[in-house]
């Protein structure tokens, strides 16, 4: 195996690691609200979610089109190029999910590979307005929209069921909520699992494997992109679950179902039209507008502030992790050297920290 | 400026059907609560033709919602 056949395969491994970390992260989003309204039990949530991730990876390929060929130019992009942006985008996941920070795995990975390309080729190859139209006025709009569409839900559906007794009422709307549970997963398998593949993508028209012109992902790609983030699905981060489903405001079931089906409703018309859009934007502009449209204050503006910063920053510091990763893998040379030492650097780090949770989960030992 | 980077028309596109479908399913499954609470009421009460109607009525608003998730579902799946 050659070196660029090498660097290659650590960036389809790390793809496919951000692709776990993408499911792990982003489980909060797809299943809290019905967790916490009861609506189903978190093992049997996560479980459904896993699954619907994985189908959902199937439905379209749109979205991997527009992250391949969207925000960067292709000549500008190499395997090391990619690799160097994956790597931002995990650490900046990573940051986030230890402070239960529903930031966007989305904008991590595009701002990731927008600053390696910087660093490597300068600001020129990067298409200014491709991330403008493409990604950020989507990323502003998206939650507004999934605010409004929740807001005017749930104040429709308090108007058609507010007199009715709230027992059949809850349990209607927590059997509702199974059905807008598995249509949200489903999108999200459908616009993020995309973006790895487009990113898989890019490294192997980089690398000569798959013609740049008429843009197609190989089967191979999409199998392991779908399994990847069932997996981190599967893995489940309860940090952001908690901040999700009862942080940003109390929820009863009909919210659950007003704030699910509004980001589901968003994210399938953006996957549609090929927009890369954040799961966790929508999904909390949802929330916020079901909590909102009861009462405004039900809504704790103060975190609503602080995930909006997490918002804002996560596009420049991914890039920032980035670049600054490709300027010390350039320190090795333009060869294997810098990714391999990268990668064993990250999983020493990952090695010491299994180790040092292990040692916290060990018992204390018994005094004699 | 903008607009001329941003596709106008995608976004418009992304908020009609969002709130078309976001709203149309919230209002079609609301009233399959409605009807199906109403309709075990006026069984209760004894209402038998009363109860066939919102019984109806829960029934249709079921497989309107069951049936616009579906066609979401297809309609991106297709493009």
């Amino acid at each position: 195996m050659g070196g660029s056949e090498l660097v290659l395969v650590i960036v389809v491994v790390t793809a496919l690691a951000f692709d776990v970390t993408n499911g792990f992260h982003d489980t909060a989003n797809v299943v809290a609200t019905a967790i916490s309204t009861h609506a189903l039990p978190p093992r049997v949530a996560i479980a459904g979610a896993s699954i619907l991730n994985f189908v959902g990876a199937f439905v379209s390929l749109k979205v991997a089109a527009t992250v391949a060929q969207g925000f960067v130019t292709g000549s500008a992009v190499t395997t090391t190029v990619v690799f160097c942006g994956l790597v931002g985008a995990i650490a900046w996941n990573l940051i986030t999910w230890y402070f239960g920070l529903p930031s966007s795995s989305s904008h991590a990975l595009i701002g990731g590979l927008v600053g390696s390309v910087i660093v490597a080729r300068g600001f020129a190859q990067v298409s200014g307005s491709g991330l403008l139209g493409k990604l950020i006025v989507p990323a502003i709009v998206a939650p507004v929209v999934a605010f409004v569409v929740a807001g005017t839900a749930i104040l429709i559906i308090y108007r058609i069921v507010g007199r009715l007794a709230p027992g059949p009422v809850n349990r209607g709307f927590r059997a509702g909520q199974i059905a807008s549970s598995a249509l949200l997963a489903l999108s999200h398998g459908t616009n993020d699992a995309q973006k790895t593949m487009g990113v898989i993508t890019l490294a192997l028209i980089s690398h000569g494997d798959v013609a740049a012109k008429g843009f197609h992902v190989p089967v191979w790609v999409v199998l392991s992109a779908a399994s990847a983030i069932a997996l981190g699905t599967f893995s489940g981060g309860w940090r952001i679950i908690r901040t999700m489903g009862t942080r940003i405001i109390k929820m009863d079931p009909a919210q659950g179902f007003a704030a699910q089906g509004a980001g589901a409703a968003v994210i399938l018309a953006a996957s549609s039209v090929g927009y890369p859009l954040s799961t966790t934007h929508v999904i909390s502009g949802g929330i916020m507008g079901a909590g909102a449209a009861k009462r405004v204050s039900a809504v704790r503006w103060g975190l609503a502030g602080n995930i909006a910063a997490a918002w804002a920053l996560t596009l420049p510091l991914a890039a920032l992790f980035g670049g600054a990763t490709y300027a010390v893998s350039s320190l090795f040379g333009s060869g294997a050297l810098g990714p391999v030492l990268i990668s064993a650097a990250a999983l020493s780090l990952l090695a010491i920290a299994v180790v040092r949770r292990l040692q916290r989960a060990q018992p204390a030992p018994v005094a004699q | 400026m903008i607009a001329a980077l941003v596709d106008i028309g995608s976004l418009f596109k992304v908020f009609y059907a969002s709130l078309a479908a976001g709203v149309g399913v919230a209002i079609a499954f609301s009233l399959a609560i409605y009807g199906t609470t109403r309709a075990a009421e006026r069984r209760r009460g004894g209402r038998a033709g009363a109860a066939a109607a919102f019984g109806t009525l829960a029934a249709v608003a079921t497989l309107v919602s069951l049936g616009a998730a579906v066609y979401g579902v297809v309609l991106v799946a297709h493009k």
